[in-house]
């Protein structure tokens, strides 16, 4: 089992173990909490994330499809690809086309208002958290901040974040298609984005792109 | 190069006298905490009357002359306008009175800025924690250097949640110390945690608190899981923003970071990422006039200065909106 990155709160290794790649997503213990809160909150949100994408999964979005999962970790199929901010960068150098972006921009859009219209919000919808593939079709992961939720503050802040890492015409894209995609209760989530721009404090927010 | 500050946003009545960087006074005459909380109008009255002695005091802890002062600070906001006022004009006839510059400064900026002159820091993560406010900040040069804030809460600060708490359970609210005295040793009770992202939400924990204590729990045990929640909450917040941000350094300042155990918490935390983590002492966590004095030194040898703020108050003074222009 190899480490291959760790964040605030998971590691995340890779294994051989069943025969292909596997990628494990642990949820680290943190001793600044007490004992009891520690545990309730990595066994709840081990086992909302591992309910959240096996769901996806099942509705045929692209997510990465679980294999197995435990108290504190959720073992899940390997994504081949880059993620979506190294994609972004490279086609800044010109090694893109920009016809290239617009359609991977447009199958994010409709994969999350797929993902809108069937109650979730990812809750962290930014370039990092998407791969694109061999193909060019794109993947969701990292649902560790996913929610059961129709409210459109909480879709809103999903477009918002991806709004403030990518160029206003790849973001066009993206917009065009997920208003497509989820009809009519699109328009209100777009207005509540532009009321939550107003408020003025997401206007700068800075975020990891990579 | 002496600079005198002046504090006066909420119950303090504080006075700072800083010579380049080194804090020679920090004297303070503090409005007696009640359980009524704060009655504007009484305590700029208290402010009043003590100002000039609160001013002679903090000269003579110095030893600095009026006429060796070359700057005065006072605090624009956020905070209580009638104190506030108070403060602004006891800076405005000193600094008359000397003929000598006047600045305003951010009171949140001062509590992070004092911690950071006090440890030599340069770019730390800071959270800032009082009565009215819980943010994750950090300097942000575009498109003028300020604290950009990373996460917020999206209701109340945890001071006053604590005060809140202090209040339905029969104590004296006084931004978290009660609580914490009562807070050791309990036996921890599930209430509802709220983090998103980097931003957290307190009105649902407070609300289960009291409804714990309606229920007949013991006031240790609810004050205990309370506290031990929303510290968790606030500290999972931190991490995740020094994480992204990859801050070498946190500090934690404002009236809650007075809190050993939240300054405990930081640490662990800090120290499981292998970052260093700093809090100052209580004096400069409690409002103070050191702070303020820090900041206006800063404004007053940065060769910026000349382009000042209005020499007003500000009651819901955003810590974003205060330039930081000596960076």
């Amino acid at each position: 089992m190899k480490k291959i990155s760790e964040g605030a709160e998971a590691v995340i290794y890779i294994t051989g173990l069943i025969g292909r790649e596997e990628v494990i997503k642990y949820r680290k213990s943190k001793r600044y909490r007490v004992k009891e809160l520690d545990d309730s909150i990595r066994k709840q949100r081990t086992k909302t994330e591992a309910k959240i994408q096996a769901m996806l999964y099942n509705n045929g979005l692209r997510v990465p499809p679980i294999a197995m999962a435990g108290r504190y970790w959720i073992a899940m199929e390997k994504v081949e690809g880059d993620t979506l901010g190294a994609v972004v960068e490279r086609g800044k150098r010109g090694e893109r086309k920009a016809r290239h972006l617009a359609g991977i921009f447009a199958d994010i859009g409709m994969q999350l208002a797929r993902m809108h219209a069937l109650g979730i919000v990812h809750g962290d919808f930014t370039p990092a958290n998407i791969i694109v593939d061999k193909k060019g079709k794109i993947w969701t992961i990292d649902f560790g901040l996913a929610e059961f939720s129709k409210s459109n503050e909480e879709r809103a802040i999903d477009l918002l974040l991806m709004k403030r890492a990518v160029r206003k015409e790849d973001f066009d894209a993206f917009e065009r298609s997920y208003s497509r995609a989820l009809g009519e209760e699109a328009k209100e989530v777009l207005d509540r984005m532009h009321k939550i721009e107003s408020r003025g404090r997401y206007q700068t927010r800075t975020l990891a792109t990579s | 190069m002496i600079t005198i500050g002046i504090e006066s946003s909420a119950h303090t009545f504080g006075v700072g006298i800083v010579e380049d960087g080194k804090i020679l006074a920090n004297v303070k005459s503090m409005y007696p905490i009640s359980d009524k909380g704060i009655i504007p109008m009484k305590v700029a009255d208290f402010h009043q009357k003590h100002a000039a002695q609160t001013i002679r005091k903090a000269l003579k802890e110095a030893s600095v002359r009026q006429e060796e002062i070359d700057a005065v600070g006072y605090t624009k906001g956020p905070g209580i306008g009638p104190c506030l006022r108070v403060g602004q004009l006891a800076a405005l006839a000193f600094a008359a009175a000397i003929a000598k510059p006047v600045y305003p400064v951010n009171h949140a900026v001062a509590h992070i800025e004092v911690t950071k002159q006090i440890y030599g820091l340069k770019d730390p993560l800071a959270l800032y924690v009082s009565g009215g406010n819980s943010q994750i900040l950090g300097i942000d040069m575009e498109p003028q250097p300020h604290y950009h804030v990373y996460g917020e809460t999206f209701d109340i600060g945890v001071g006053n949640m604590l005060d809140s708490f202090a209040r339905e359970a029969g104590l004296n609210p006084a931004w978290g110390s009660t609580v914490a005295k009562v807070a050791k040793d309990g036996e921890y009770i599930k209430m509802p945690y709220t983090v998103k992202g980097m931003d957290f939400t307190f009105t649902g924990l407070l609300t289960n608190a009291a409804a714990l204590l309606k229920e007949g729990r013991s006031i240790g045990d609810v004050a205990f899981s309370l506290q031990e929640t929303a510290f968790s909450m606030l500290c999972e917040a931190a991490e995740r923003a020094l994480m992204l941000l990859r801050k070498k350094e946190i500090i934690v300042s404002g009236g809650v970071a007075q809190s050993e155990r939240l300054a405990e918490m930081l640490e662990i935390m800090a120290s499981s990422h292998g970052k260093k983590f700093y809090v100052a002492p209580n004096e400069f966590n409690a409002d103070n006039g050191a702070m303020i004095a820090v900041v206006a030194e800063k404004i007053h040898t940065s060769p910026k200065k000349g382009v000042s703020e209005r020499l007003s108050i500000n009651q819901k003074y955003r810590i974003n909106d205060f330039k930081l222009s000596w960076l």
